[in-house]
């Protein structure tokens, strides 16, 4: 596969450099779990299950807050360091949201279950994860919402990178944003002129070499992308309670 | 072969490969507080033997553990994987738990236990380079770190090990003659007291041999001890200076 | 120092400040016992908010590896050490060896850690390190190389935390640097067969030694002479605390606890980034906030380089 691309070339599976997949969301899949989720970007499928607040034993217990706690399930295989990095940019960006200091000496679990791995799988799980706690009734000060963007060796930024993309890219980054009309949270900065709170960044991970200014055309691409993604993600939330499809995303 | 190693040892004029005499301990590095986050802590250097312990607590027992009146000691050892010649595996192997258990019997009878009732005192050692006499350097390391960290002692421990090799009693051992040796001595020793903690025999020993390679290794002990004292001293006094 | 520095917090820690023991301040109200600090443009250690702490780096410390390097960042302290392995390179790659990188935090570096299953931190760390490592082009896997897909050296990095007082990455990765810097791959003789021989091993060396007469005899083997890997671009971490306006380089195990959110950018010498990891946090960064973290990246990479450099002529000086 190639590993660079024209501006205005389309990509191995037809898509132009800012399309991203066809998006789905279904809630409520899981009938023993107190919310769940599932998060498809084509052919990457995360599901997210929440369970809580539940009774919290031990050293686990946190009188003034829920603890959060992050299972992270591979296709296959044994869990190892990269699942347990996961598992705490997970459970720390969660943290943005989670309104944890309602539900005090409770634990709140969220198991995710990665269906199918086809690039973009943290983002996915961190969608799953936000639609998931929604479904809980799970107390949040707001939404979330997760992108991935990929550079080629050329510099050309692409949205929503497949895994053969992830791969053979340069770099890629995945980047989680506000989706609310208005900060609630205190002790933010003061908005500086011309960037609104929901422009922040509340997560960013990066793989591989970039420059500078690619990097800060991921995040002008990315934020871009996240306003469709939030879009989609708050009417599927509204208007329909088994699921919502977005398709020519 | 086995007279061929033994020459090895001594060179003719009887000092050993490093110029000691049999009887001259390694050159000792000491020093407390090489852990700033830790409750104590100290750094001992016997030769090429390199050893780090720090002290948490007294602090909250595991739950896991039954109730205890008295306090606990919990002790731990790690090697680093480049503390050998031959790369170990990391994470701990079975050496270290062994070296665990006795780290936990020389020092139990020289802390007080009944100053600290139900909580743990953690006891947590790494050996950043293994140069031979590994354990008597943990122990000695520990006792100087339980001192730093103010935990009530009746005494400090020290430790030192010995080897025979032929008819030789090599005091404080390299790891290359402890790879020779056919017997073996370890003494923990409270060096005031003169009362031993912990002694261990390996190999065969005459009454006589060995209780001429105990006085060596006593002796060893009380020097030790001297040497441990002045440390903790001065460091305490640079403790003192610089506040 | 002094109660009166600083201005007072809009809490209720205010009333009671002024009549309190500073030591128990610090204990019962953390946050805004840093905050007075901050809100003088001053850090608790007496450091202005954007500068790293002293840092030092040895290089060759351990004889038992084939480079090693001590870095202290403050009190955080890291030992690094290489040994190499023999090892046949996989199918996939069969011009490159490996690099196996391990990062550990022993019990005796923090209070948090128990002995038993590796702290959450260790596994971050080692994740971290492996994708920065993967990212940057400071190593040359192709180098590592004996005979194409025979065989080939697996470099071993293990990095011992040995007191963890906050910035672990920024530490783990300067040590790892510096122990590659300092690595000496061992002359090696190749016969027919293809079978390698150390030459000038680093460990247990009669055995080898005895080889070595023995191979260079034979006229027919190929011998590689010791040598030093020629490094790419050093790539530099800092770890940036964001706690209101304000940005604090370099934090204290004491500022992490409190503060949270942190930023960690890597970049090397030729200005790439290499890395921008923020994982989550109460505080969203901004785009001129990531920009800031950038340009005290920038400025810190100079100084690590500047040290790498001193520790490097240390070392030859010796």
């Amino acid at each position: 596969m190639a590993n660079s691309l024209k501006p205005d070339e389309a990509r191995i599976d037809g898509r132009t450099a800012n399309q991203l997949r066809p998006l789905l969301c279904t809630r409520g899949l899981l009938e023993r779990a107190h919310g769940s989720a599932r998060w498809q970007q084509e052919n990457t499928i995360v599901m997210a299950a929440v369970y809580g607040p539940k009774n919290v034993s031990g050293k686990r217990e946190n009188s003034e807050r829920a603890t959060v706690e992050i299972i992270w399930k591979m296709k296959s295989g044994l869990p190892g360091n990269a699942e347990k990095e996961a598992e705490v940019i997970i459970r720390r960006t969660l943290d943005y949201i989670v309104l944890s200091a309602m539900h005090p000496n409770t634990g709140i679990s969220i198991i995710f279950q990665v269906v199918h791995d086809d690039g973009a799988v943290l983002a996915c799980a961190i969608n799953a994860a936000c639609a998931a706690l929604v479904d809980a009734g799970i107390p949040l000060n707001g939404l979330i919402v997760a992108v991935s963007c990929a550079v080629t060796t050329n510099g050309v930024v692409v949205l929503d990178p497949t895994k053969a993309e992830e791969k053979n890219f340069r770099a890629h980054v995945c980047l989680v944003f506000p989706n609310r009309p208005k900060s609630t949270v205190a002790g933010l900065p003061p908005p500086v002129a011309g960037e609104p709170a929901e422009h922040g960044i509340i997560t960013c991970l990066t793989r591989g070499a970039m420059s500078v200014d690619e990097y800060m055309t991921c995040l002008e691409r990315g934020r871009a992308a996240s306003v469709k993604i939030s879009n989609f993600s708050r009417t599927s939330l509204e208007h329909c309670q088994r699921g919502y499809e977005m398709l020519n995303a | 072969m086995f007279l061929n190693s033994q020459k090895a040892l001594l060179k003719s004029d009887g000092t050993r490969l490093d110029d000691r005499l049999p009887s001259h301990v390694r050159p000792a590095f000491l020093k407390t507080g090489a852990v700033s986050v830790a409750a104590g802590s100290a750094y001992a250097e016997f030769g090429s033997t390199k050893v780090i312990v720090s002290v948490y607590g007294p602090r909250e027992s595991k739950k896991a553990q039954a109730f205890s009146d008295i306090g606990r000691l919990n002790c731990d050892v790690k090697f680093t994987s480049f503390a050998t010649p031959l790369r170990g595996k990391a994470g701990q192997d079975v050496s270290d738990k062994e070296f665990s258990v006795l780290l936990h019997k020389a020092l139990e009878d020289a802390v007080d236990l009944h100053s600290f009732p139900k909580t743990t005192v953690d006891v947590f050692a790494l050996v950043l380079q293994s140069g031979g006499g590994d354990l008597p350097a943990i122990i000695t390391c520990a006792s100087l770190a339980l001192a730093d960290a103010g935990i009530v002692m009746h005494d400090i421990v020290a430790a030192i090990s010995l080897s025979c090799v032929g008819k030789d009693l090599l005091l404080d051992p390299t790891y290359k003659e402890e790879s020779q040796q056919d017997g073996s001595v370890f003494i923990a020793l409270m060096t005031s007291r003169r009362e031993i903690t912990q002694v261990t025999f390996t190999g065969e020993w005459s009454s006589t041999k060995a209780s001429e390679a105990l006085e060596l290794c006593c002796d060893a002990c009380v020097k030790l001890g001297e040497v441990m004292r002045v440390c903790l001293k001065e460091d305490a006094a640079e403790a003192t200076e610089d506040t | 120092m002094s109660q009166d520095e600083g201005i007072e917090s809009a809490t209720g820690a205010k009333d009671v400040a002024s009549s309190m023991e500073v030591e128990a301040f610090r204990r019962l109200f953390p946050v805004q016992y840093i905050e007075r600090y901050l809100d003088a443009s001053v850090r608790p250690d007496g450091r202005p908010l954007g500068r790293a702490r002293p840092t030092d780096v040895v290089l060759g410390q351990v004889p038992t590896t084939d480079g090693s390097a001590l870095v202290k960042l403050g009190n955080t302290t890291m030992l690094a050490g290489v040994k190499l392995e023999l090892c046949v390179p996989s199918g996939e790659s069969p011009d490159q060896g490996r690099i196996a990188v391990d990062f550990q935090m022993p019990p005796i570096c923090s209070p948090h850690v128990r002995p038993g299953r590796p702290a959450e931190d260790a596994c971050s760390i080692n994740e971290q390190l492996s994708n920065v490592l993967a990212s940057a082009q400071l190593l040359d896997l192709r180098e590592l190389l004996i005979t194409s897909g025979k065989s080939a050296w697996v470099a071993n990095l293990d990095i011992y935390c040995l007191n963890a007082d906050g910035s672990l990455f920024d530490a783990a990765l300067l040590a790892c640097a510096a122990a590659l810097t300092d690595l000496q791959i061992p002359g090696v003789a190749i016969d027919d067969d293809g079978k390698v021989q150390i030459v000038s091993p680093s460990g247990d060396q009669d055995q080898h030694m005895l080889d070595a007469e023995k191979v260079s005899d034979e006229s027919k083997s190929r011998r590689i002479d010791k040598r030093r890997l020629t490094l790419g671009p050093v790539p530099v971490a800092l770890t940036c605390m964001l706690h209101k306006k304000h940005i604090l380089a370099d934090p204290t195990a004491e500022e992490e606890t409190y503060l949270q959110t942190t930023v960690t950018v890597a970049m090397d010498s030729s200005d790439k980034l290499i890395s921008l990891y923020k994982p989550g946090g109460l505080i969203v960064a901004t785009t001129s906030t990531i920009m800031d973290c950038i340009a005290l990246t920038r400025i810190r990479l100079k100084e690590v380089n500047r040290i790498l450099i001193e520790a490097a002529q240390v070392k030859a000086g010796d």
